[in-house]
């Protein structure tokens, strides 16, 4: 089939599947930092439960495969009266996995702050969450810019977990399973879902490497 | 305490006062019991849902179970071994190209690790799933699983050995080429070895990521673990069971790896485990 042929044919597919894709990378990439961020806190914060939650978290979701996450999600938590959508499922497990990493990247941001500042900050009077919210986090998400945006390729990615379950509209990689079900869309149909994934990561890629040089603190 | 061991948690509350000391156990303490409901009200729902019934969990005191877990766990390495030897090679092979001397070659190594860093490993295995198929090649399950993990894993193994290459000190390539060994046999003795040694941590990280993405071995029904634990299911009809115990053994491999990658990299950075890498920035 030719490209042409298959854009007509699928060509409204494939605008939603793109959508689909961003929509679920966007949507998992703000709440993995967002929890990220509250497993970095509770990492480095001075009560023992809280770090051992926060170590446990992320050796978990760092080491879990997502396929098994999700088949978690989808099949076995509705035996314990826990029966989420198919998008839920998806976006649960494209969220909680990159969130493990993003709080590695945060915490390897905030090793590499001179010990120093907080030192410094601690002399001034300044409390623990002053020191988090005014001395650490800001300077720990300069130096995780990069960090962060191959973060967000790696979700882009793992969004890809969406193509194992009957979702509606599908994404970039479940759309190719579909046309090669329904017809011979044969390579084309690969091509033309890589090349958007493709694409997305390099914008992804260039974004952050602009915000980077805004942010950067040269030493 | 030397102040290259210090952490930033030891500076932000070294021995604190009386009223913090206070305020941290009562935190401690509410922590310690918001963590206990949360665990009682997982158990609980457990329980509640009669998840917690023998039946679903007798089979696992059964040898049997244990050998076909076994079995899949061999599936598993079988893949993520197969997938790690081609990525390294296809990744090595990437990498003698990304640093070619003939710009052409390189940018086009450039683009090739873009494309496998950008694009998911489930559609590279749709890729031999549905597509190659129809266009003649037919290969054996188990590649069809190894070969787009390893491909997809390959872009950034490339890049992790050029990091390490590129890590070694100029001086050494410049002595090897000054006793007259060729360019080749320069990089291939001198300067390749010393930039793997850098680079194994990374390198057993991406182990971890191959370990993660063989559990896709279902698609093309390699029996690999998540397989087997499939077959599993459907003889005890115990999915919550069986599923929650496969994902435990996956995180204690890959826990484990990880652990082999944090402690070889905390030797190497003491200068314990190579020495050799501390000597030479000596005489840098």
């Amino acid at each position: 089939m030719s490209i042409s042929e298959l854009l007509s044919q699928y060509g409204d597919m494939y605008l939603q599947a793109l959508f689909t894709t961003w929509k679920l990378t966007f949507l998992s990439f703000l709440a993995a930092f967002i929890i990220g961020i509250i497993v970095t806190v509770m990492r480095i914060s001075p009560i023992r439960p809280l770090r051992f939650f926060g170590e446990l978290y992320v050796h978990i979701f760092r080491n879990i495969p997502g396929v098994a996450l999700l088949i978690l999600f989808v099949y076995a938590f509705p035996y314990l009266n826990l029966v989420w959508s198919y998008y839920a499922c998806v976006l649960t497990a494209t969220s909680l996995i990159p969130a493990s990493f993003c709080s590695e990247y945060l915490m390897s941001g905030i090793n590499s702050i001179d010990l120093g500042q907080i030192e410094a900050a601690r002399a001034l009077g300044f409390s623990f969450m002053q020191i988090i919210n005014k001395v650490i986090i800001p300077q720990a998400l300069r130096f995780s810019v990069l960090p962060l945006t191959n973060l967000a390729v790696a979700t882009l990615l793992t969004t890809a977990l969406a193509s194992q379950v009957p979702l509606k509209p599908t994404d970039l990689t479940g759309i190719v399973s579909y046309i090669n079900t329904h017809a011979v869309g044969g390579i084309t149909a690969f091509a033309i879902s890589a090349a958007l994934y493709l694409i997305t990561a390099l914008v992804i890629g260039q974004v952050g490497n602009y915000i980077d040089k805004k942010v950067r603190i040269e030493r | 305490m030397n102040n290259a061991a210090r952490t930033f948690r030891d500076v932000l509350y070294e021995k604190p006062g009386p009223k913090t000391r206070r305020l941290i156990a009562v935190f401690t303490v509410i922590s310690v019991l918001l963590l206990a409901l949360m665990l009682f009200f997982a158990i609980r729902s457990f329980y509640v849902n009669n998840q917690l019934n023998p039946k679903y969990w007798y089979f696992f005191t059964k040898a049997t179970t244990w050998q076909f877990i076994g079995k899949g766990l061999a599936g598993t390495f079988e893949a993520a071994i197969l997938a790690g030897i081609m990525a390294f090679i296809m990744g090595f092979a990437m990498m003698l190209g990304r640093i070619s001397k003939f710009s052409a070659v390189s940018r086009l190594t450039i683009a090739l690790i873009e494309f496998t860093r950008g694009v998911p490993t489930l559609l590279f295995i749709y890729f031999f799933f549905l597509i190659a198929p129809t266009m003649g090649l037919k290969l054996p399950s188990l590649l069809k699983i190894s070969l787009p993990v390893a491909i997809s894993a390959s872009g950034v193994v490339a890049e992790v050995l050029r990091s390490g290459v590129n890590a070694v000190p100029k001086g050494q390539r410049e002595a090897g080429l000054c006793i007259g060994m060729t360019e080749w046999m320069t990089f291939i003795k001198i300067v390749f070895p010393q930039g793997f040694r850098y680079v194994i941590p990374a390198l057993i990280s991406e182990i971890v990521i191959v370990v993660k993405d063989t559990t896709y071995a279902y698609v093309v029904s390699f029996p690999d673990l998540m397989q087997n634990a499939r077959v599993l299911i459907s003889n005890y009809d115990a999915m919550l069971s069986v599923y929650l115990v496969t994902a435990v053994i996956y995180i204690l491999i890959n826990y484990i790896l990880n652990k082999i990658a944090s402690f070889i990299e905390k030797k190497s950075s003491s200068g314990g485990f190579y020495g050799s890498r501390n000597r030479i920035k000596k005489y840098q």
